[in-house]
């Protein structure tokens, strides 16, 4: 019975070896993909809070005092939303692909059906715990054999599929965070130059505490707008690089389990996990 | 502004942004030569043109979902389809179970146990009836 064991663990060895495709590069970028793209809900800036912060600098500004700050923020509210969508449906993807591409997914067990086969309470049929083995070990392989390969014709595809429509996507988010969020702060640091030139011009501030004190709240301010803007930059290039990465995933989604493939993967995914770290720092 | 693409606008957004500042830096090189009212003219006029640029932006944002609704559309059907293949993948663990089941099934009937066939069956069904993991 050993002998037969021991052939059937012979004939296995083939399957063993296609069975071992590799799809961690995937796993791995997706996962640093997802991490840095959700990094979107750390920015903490959005064209809403631009719409109502520019709302209370005019009250400020013209020293208007109501029971409760009425701001139409409509548009800007509508620009969040088509930001949102681009956002869920670029992560949507990362998340889908990272799952798909990890190998816990395929990590079957036979364990059922061999508990089942060497239950005691079976009587009188007694079935070689090696044999047991043996099968146990096939079943998973054929099966982890049978899916992988799949599982990576399907990544393929759908890498192929998706590459078009995820460059531009990933594009079009970069624009809106790079453009259009930070060109929102680029009004917001003039109006701030302008409030306290107004004040310095007018000389409404007499003492040097004043003015000392003015000076230091506008560089404060212009500080905090910089750190946003910097942050922004930051996210921006991690869209960046991830779409480069896709790009890479995309060019070679026919051989997914090369070497070759899983250094260059690990190469941009360093260069994002960089980017996130450097986000964090600024996060801060 | 029906055909006016997110790049335009964003382009027009410059175009009042630096508008403004010239403004800006006229008052302030001035300040002295305006009278009280021209200043306060000046001072509106520039408001309301940063507020326009700054509507630009946001409206240049919203014309973005024109210009990707293909995309988005080809993104969230790949997504939905990797979903199914997910759940698909997951579902062979269940047939693994109920693979296991019917072979316990089996050996219960061969050894001709009523107790154990009634066990196995209610343990095969309620494998079956599981949601996938």
């Amino acid at each position: 019975m050993k002998k037969k064991s021991f052939i059937v663990i012979w004939l296995m060895v083939p399957f063993c070896i296609f069975s071992c495709v590799n799809l961690k590069s995937v796993s791995n970028f997706s996962a640093t993909s997802t991490a840095s793209i959700s990094n979107f809900e750390n920015l903490d800036y959005t064209f809403s809070d631009h719409c109502k912060d520019r709302c209370e600098d005019e009250a400020v500004r013209k020293f208007e005092l109501s029971r409760a700050l009425e701001c139409s923020c409509d548009l800007y509210s509508k620009a969040d939303s088509v930001t949102r969508v681009l956002y869920q449906t670029i992560n949507g993807y990362f998340v889908g692909l990272g799952n798909l591409a990890q190998n816990e997914l395929t990590n079957y067990s036979a364990n059922a059906a061999v508990n089942a086969m060497t239950a005691s309470e079976f009587g009188p049929l007694k079935i070689d715990e090696n044999l047991v083995g043996a099968y146990s070990a096939i079943s998973n392989t054929l099966l982890r054999a049978t899916t992988d390969f799949y599982r990576k014709r399907k990544i393929a595809a759908y890498i192929g599929e998706a590459n078009g429509p995820i460059q531009v996507l990933l594009d079009k988010f970069q624009i809106i965070i790079l453009s259009n969020l930070k060109g929102e702060l680029r009004f917001k640091r003039e109006r701030l130059y302008v409030y306290y030139m107004d004040m310095k011009m007018n000389r409404t501030l007499l003492s040097d505490y004043e003015k000392g004190k003015a000076t230091r709240d506008y560089y404060q301010a212009l500080d905090d707008i910089q750190l946003k803007e910097k942050q922004m930059d930051v996210f921006a290039q991690g869209l960046q690089e991830i779409g480069r990465g896709h790009q890479a995933l995309y060019e070679n989604r026919d051989k997914l389990s090369v070497k070759n493939l899983a250094l260059t993967m690990l190469d941009y995914s360093a260069q994002v996990e960089v980017l996130i770290s450097e986000f964090n720092q600024l996060n801060h | 502004m029906a055909n006016l693409t997110s790049e335009q606008a964003n382009k027009l957004s410059d175009d009042f942004f630096y508008l403004a500042t010239a403004i800006v830096d006229f008052r302030y090189e001035n300040w002295d030569r305006l009278t009280l009212e021209e200043n306060l003219e000046l001072s509106e006029l520039q408001g309301s043109i940063l507020r326009c640029g700054e509507d630009i932006l946001a409206f240049s944002t919203t014309l973005v979902m024109d210009e990707v609704a293909e995309s988005l559309a080809k993104i969230s059907s790949i997504t939905v389809e990797i979903k199914d293949t997910i759940r698909t993948l997951t579902s062979v663990q269940k047939a693994l179970d109920t693979a296991a089941g019917i072979l316990i099934l089996g050996v219960a009937i061969m050894q001709r146990d009523p107790g154990a066939i009634g066990n196995s069956i209610k343990d095969l069904f309620a494998t079956w009836k599981g949601p996938v993991a």
